[in-house]
């Protein structure tokens, strides 16, 4: 995705593309609080200068925001996702319960954030490799290679 | 885990910045490498003993009381 900028653009462009949606998503919402864009507009400029800047300053935060991160500067990354997703779930989990023992009807986004990481996790369980399909190395002695005899 | 990054790249007159560049990552990995904060993937930790003209087992030492020794 986005592969077409350089690495120093991504960020600020993937932040500005979000920030476009929901400042576009207050002024389709119309009425009172169509404003509300204007602010989202100008707070979505600010982030992407600020990301940008960043991009080029020589930090673990620089490398990141610049889409320049090593291996290490990566893991720390997938870390601190994983604890986010970790929190977002938990959380999920307490409002829902709460929402359910109030009798509330917010109850639902709850579930929905639940299920999305509870699905995204069994997902990334699929696609990373658990449960590797393969043989044990003892079925490598039922068919085992001929070499050639050696003169 | 212990290592000789820092050793090896002193015996050589580098700086982290330019053994970071060498190596393709950031001097803040090579920090964390000499440091023993990080441990590199091995990819990486046979680049840096390649770099060294080094063999990775002499590069990287288990400690003492990983090995028992």
């Amino acid at each position: 995705m986005m592969t077409f900028l350089p690495l120093r653009l991504r960020k600020p462009a993937m932040y500005s593309l979000a920030g476009l949606l929901f400042a576009g998503a207050w002024l389709a919402h119309g009425g009172r609080l169509w404003w509300v864009s204007v602010p989202a507009l100008i707070g979505t400029v600010a982030i992407a200068a600020r990301l940008y800047r960043l991009g080029g300053t020589d930090t673990d935060e620089g490398a990141r925001a610049g889409s320049r991160a090593d291996e290490r500067q990566q893991l720390v990354s997938m870390r601190s996702r994983a604890l986010a997703c970790n929190l977002a779930a938990v959380t999920s989990f307490i409002g829902l319960t709460a929402a359910i023992a109030l009798r509330a009807p917010w109850w639902w986004p709850f579930l929905v954030t639940l299920l999305i990481t509870g699905y995204g996790y069994l997902f990334g369980l699929g696609s990373f490799g658990v449960a590797e399909e393969g043989t044990p190395d003892d079925a490598d002695t039922e068919s085992p290679t001929q070499f050639p005899v050696g003169s | 885990m212990r290592n000789r990054v820092r050793e090896q790249r002193t015996q050589r007159g580098l700086s982290q910045a330019e053994l970071a560049a060498a190596l393709g990552v950031s001097r803040q990995t090579v920090i964390s490498i000499e440091s023993g904060r990080y441990l590199p993937s091995l990819p990486l930790a046979f680049t840096i003993a390649r770099f060294f003209d080094l063999t990775v087992d002499k590069m990287f030492d288990p400690d003492d009381e990983e090995t028992g020794a």
